[in-house]
């Protein structure tokens, strides 16, 4: 019998029911999908890169490795496997503005691949195993012909296979590039043994023109060539080309640069995959969603559970009669805390299922092949994984909430029946500070009224308040996200970006000719390398840019006039030197080591750099390439040179960005609406039990002769005044949980805080709204108070 | 004069399928400035009665005219028009509002009435001056009731409708209420109407309407009405 009033009984709260109910499942499903979010990329990227045997170290040498050299360091102690390795960006012939990055893993134990479709990798093979989203983007099916162009030369060859790679599974042409572009840029592998081939062709191009230039006769030239072109000449040639060896190790850094030091007797800039942009990225999103879910799902379950606190207590109060004729009729006490105690079990259960299902929803919405991540991350398995403390943290919830109405229960039980039996009393009104002062009596009688109320139900409003405030922080969270990554793009296209072309230049590409090339083009160029600054590996940036095609920012992004008199730090290193103090560095692959002064930080877009003009680096002695040039021209404008390793195109490059900010869009909108849901629910229930609670009195009103709409207008207007101060409080909240936000994300980007008037009145608009739809749902109600069945009973 | 007039009112309530008459076919009137007492067991339809004199509900059949006013049709609005200007309650369990003082509770009523009376001296004369800023709860069963008749009064009303008003009293304080009640009501001309089961409080009475399974049993008119010493509680 009691089970059959359980049931009735949570009807008659349906409104309270459903509310918590919804509460807990937004609460866990937020909570429980942001969670999953970011180990699902850890748990999927790790298990694709174990699979594709991604490499752990990157040896880098601008001169090359030989076989040796490699079984050198396949001998160290704690390299599990090495690979000579290439890997080149290079134009699809007679395509404009489609390029494929070239990759060749030598023995094929390190960095491999995924074949999805077509011939299995083949070591000695002839085609391309060609990666399959850029296939897919192309049109390009297996058995088609394919030609990329190196140095003036074509490799050509039929697509065997395509293909996934952990290398590339974040598929950018460069650190400047924020998310993958399939149509333009994608990759493939080839097989050492068609390198080599390749290699032949092209050395016997140019000797054959440098022969010719010699004088040789042509009868001769067949007998001259091969007289040159000799097993070790060819080996010469590979072995400058594998500027790379990738390994598996696991050993720390420092030791390893250590081995290798002795093993090759020179210091090899070595990176570990930290450094390597595809795992950074990886590592970068479930870090950010690590933030993102420990701080704005938990809000919610913290609201969520405040609001069943106060929601428990106050049903426990009204059913304090029910309960006390439980008692009365024999009832053991055991008997009546399990009943009201099931309710607070119920709503746990129905909130945790219904907020896993809501939870995998909000995971596989970011983490699916469809999903936001979808374009970013290339991989082949896409699962939904859950983090372990998850499951502890679900069925904390449920005992919490069993708990707290085991307690608003427990409370009502205590004493005889007759006590039980006695209805329950609100506190006794004190007067607050303001009614000592004159401006009391002047107030109108509704004001007071409100004003009392507040102060009288204190939790019920303070978690009114937090409700607002939370909707509030929510929302100006989101859209200030989208803000700031919106205006740094901005900036990025505007004030940093200036140019319409970014021209990149081959490894080793001569100085002179580089520059020349430049100022032909009327471009700035730059030169990118990296550098060792107190044991970090950072870039090195030095700058031409007396057109400003490519600028550097300062924190307040405020274009830089670049000093001669010394280097700029970029944020996430100011820790490292102040303004005025000296750094020391030295480049990869050199003995040498540079002092130069701070004289500024600037704010850099992706990779982490100490920036200095071209004149300084003179000064100083750096020997240096340019690695690339910014120019007006257009793409076709620009005359070909085997200098150029490929050109991108500014637009092209802001369009990725684009898809960028869609991702961040999806997020957006999903905070806002759930910030929504959270304010109408958590509103509507507190509305709706200070109504309730307020019933006699709402009913006295309206026989004393107050009309509907005055009656409507108090109720809605106490609302509305924890509102303002809940948009008061909730706004500089939402700022500060952003910066935090934004501080917590620094070691990936170096945003700047924007926020539009656009947000701030969405934001206010959006939560004002809230407050007064949910107003005006309560004070409808009021319509159909039963005057005489409201002043019924004893207070 | 009269102010109150019910013509063939009838009021059926339904719940389900079950039909309840709680008032049959009443018909009565009412002459201004008279202290009239509605009286019955319970169940039988005396605060039906009241709650329709007073505009808190409707009839289903019939019409009830007050002040020369057809109430029986009206809009919600308009009903709360009429309650603010021409009826002042009194209820068994007081009504205050908890979270406003003494005071506060009466001057109320001028939000709402055009021609209303000085909440204070109100106050006064129900002799509550001492806690005029004293909340509800902090005041006697019977101060609470003195309070709700300074409220029902302050608005100045034509009729004073009073449900079992002695009902949660003891007898001592009860008759102390009942006497500050009529003597109020006479020193502003106000036709008083109580309903009660209290057959002490009918000797009081100009006129005793008694009620009983929604009808009227009699309608009697008492020439020398007793004064509450006079009453044996």
């Amino acid at each position: 019998m009691l089970t059959r009033k359980l049931f009735r009984t949570a009807w008659s709260y349906k409104a309270q029911f459903i509310s918590m109910i919804i509460m807990i499942t937004l609460g866990i499903g937020i909570f429980l999908g942001f969670n999953m979010e970011w180990y699902t990329i850890e748990y999927d990227t790790s298990r694709f890169f174990a699979d594709t045997n991604y490499a752990d170290y990157r040896l880098y040498s601008q001169d090359g490795f030989t076989d040796e050299e490699l079984d050198k360091i396949s001998g160290i102690d704690g390299v599990n496997a090495a690979t000579r390795f290439l890997s080149v960006n290079l134009d699809l012939k007679g395509k404009t503005n489609k390029s494929l990055a070239l990759d060749v893993s030598e023995n094929y134990t390190v960095s491999t691949v995924v074949v999805t479709e077509g011939a299995k990798y083949d070591k000695n093979g002839d085609g391309f195993w060609l990666s399959d989203k850029f296939a897919a983007a192309n049109n390009y099916k297996t058995g088609d012909e394919l030609t990329l162009e190196y140095q003036g030369l074509d490799i050509s060859g039929k697509i065997a296979g395509l293909i996934k790679s952990g290398e590339h599974m974040i598929c950018v042409a460069d650190k400047n590039q924020l998310m993958p572009d399939y149509n333009s840029f994608g990759y493939a592998y080839i097989s050492p043994v068609k390198l080599r081939s390749v290699l032949r062709e092209k050395m016997t191009e140019t000797m054959t023109e440098e022969l010719r230039k010699a004088g040789v006769p042509e009868n001769m030239m067949q007998e001259k060539l091969d007289e040159l072109l000799t097993d070790k000449a060819m080996t010469e040639a590979e072995n400058k080309v594998y500027a790379q060896i990738n390994l598996l190790s696991d050993l720390d850094k420092e030791t390893l640069e250590e081995a290798v030091k002795n093993k090759l007797g020179r210091t090899i800039m070595v990176t570990s995959k930290t450094d390597h942009v595809v795992y950074k990225e990886a590592k970068g999103e479930s870090d950010e969603g690590k933030t993102m879910g420990s701080v704005l799902p938990v809000l919610f379950l913290a609201i969520a559970i405040l609001t069943m606190v106060t929601t428990m207590h106050r049903i426990a109060t009204k059913e304090k009669i029910q309960i006390g004729t439980l008692k009365a009729l024999g009832f053991k006490n055991r008997r009546i805390l399990r009943h009201y105690t099931s309710y607070g079990l119920f709503i746990g259960l129905a909130g945790t299922a219904l907020g896993m299902g809501l939870g995998y929803l909000v995971c596989k919405s970011v983490m699916s092949e469809n999903g936001m991540m979808g374009t970013y991350f290339d991989m082949p398995d896409w699962t939904a994984a859950t983090p372990f403390f998850c499951y502890p943290v679900m069925l904390g919830t449920i005992i919490l909430l069993t708990l707290i109405s085991f307690l608003s229960v427990h409370r009502q039980l205590r004493g005889t029946a007759a006590e039980a039996l006695r209805p329950y009393t609100p506190k006794k009104m004190r007067k607050t500070l303001l009614e000592h002062t004159k401006l009391w009596d002047k107030m109108r009688f509704g004001t007071k009224w409100n004003l009392r109320d507040l102060s009288r139900h204190k939790s019920r409003s303070f978690m009114t308040l937090f409700g607002i405030v939370g909707c509030m922080v929510l929302m100006v969270g989101g859209l200030g996200m989208r803000d700031t990554m919106a205006g740094f793009l901005d900036l990025l296209d505007k004030d940093i970006s200036n140019y319409a072309v970014k021209v990149n230049l081959v490894d080793n590409a001569d100085s002179k000719k580089a520059k020349s090339l430049a100022s032909e083009l009327d471009g700035d160029w730059e030169s990118l390398s990296g550098i060792s600054l107190e044991g970090d590996t950072v870039s090195l940036d030095i700058v031409h840019n007396p057109k400003d095609m490519y600028n550097v920012i300062d924190e307040g992004n405020h274009r830089i006039a670049l000093s001669d008199e010394g280097v700029y730090l970029c944020l996430r290193l100011k820790n490292k030197a102040r303004i005025g103090e000296n750094i020391t560095f030295s480049p990869y692959g050199s003995k040498e080591t540079y002092t130069a002064k701070v004289v500024g930080y600037n704010r850099s877009v992706m990779t982490e750099s100490v920036t200095m003009t071209d004149t300084l680096a003179d000064k100083l002695g750096i020997e240096y390439t340019p690695t690339a040039i910014y120019t007006d021209r257009k793409t076709g404008d620009i005359p070909s040179s085997d200098l150029i390793a490929g050109k991108q195109d500014k637009v092209q490059l802001m369009k990725t960005f684009n898809s960028f900010v869609s991702i961040m869009d999806g997020m957006v909108i999903i905070l806002v609406i759930a910030a929504a849901v959270l304010g109408i629910v958590v509103l509507y229930n507190l509305g709706i039990m200070s109504y309730v609670e307020r019933s006699r009195e709402l009913a006295t009103l309206k026989v004393l002769g107050f009309r509907n709409k005055q009656i409507g207008r108090l109720l809605i207007s106490q609302n509305l005044w924890l509102t303002v101060i809940g948009v008061i409080i909730g706004l500089p909240a939402g700022v500060g949980v952003l910066e935090w936000l934004l501080l917590a994300l620094a070691g990936e980007y170096e945003l700047k805080l924007m926020l539009g008037p656009l947000t701030y009145c969405v934001s206010v608009l959006l939560t004002f709204g809230v407050s007064l739809l949910v107003g005006l749902m309560v004070a409808k109600k009021n319509r159909k108070i039963d005057m005489v069945e409201a002043l019924k009973g004893t207070e | 004069m009269s102010i109150v007039k019910f013509d063939n009112v009838t009021r059926v309530y339904k719940t389900g399928e079950h039909e309840l008459k709680a008032l049959d076919n009443v018909s009565f009137t009412l002459d201004e400035g008279k202290f009239v007492v509605i009286l019955g067991p319970s169940g039988a339809g005396k605060s039906t009665l009241l709650n329709m004199l007073g505009g808190l509900d409707s009839p289903t059949s019939g019409t009830i005219t007050v002040n020369d006013k057809d109430i029986s049709r009206l809009s919600d609005n308009e009903l709360s028009d009429f309650r603010a200007s021409t009826v002042g309650f009194v209820f068994q369990f007081y009504n205050l509002i908890p979270t406003l003082t003494v005071y506060e509770n009466v001057e109320l009523v001028s939000e709402i009435s055009k021609n209303h009376l000085d909440a204070k001296q109100m106050i006064e004369e129900v002799g509550l001056s001492d806690h005029m800023h004293n909340f509800p709860s902090e005041l006697s069963g019977g101060e609470q009731q003195r309070v709700s008749i300074a409220r029902a009064l302050c608005k100045n009303p034509r009729i004073l409708l009073c449900d079992e008003p002695t009902g949660a009293l003891d007898s001592e304080t009860g008759v102390m209420v009942l006497k500050l009640l009529l003597k109020m009501a006479k020193s502003y001309g106000k036709t008083i109407v109580i309903v009660t089961h209290n057959q002490s409080i009918a000797k009081m009475a100009d006129v005793i309407i008694r009620v009983k399974n929604g009808k009227i049993r009699s309608i009697e008119e008492q020439k020398a009405p007793m004064s509450a010493d006079e009453v044996e509680w």
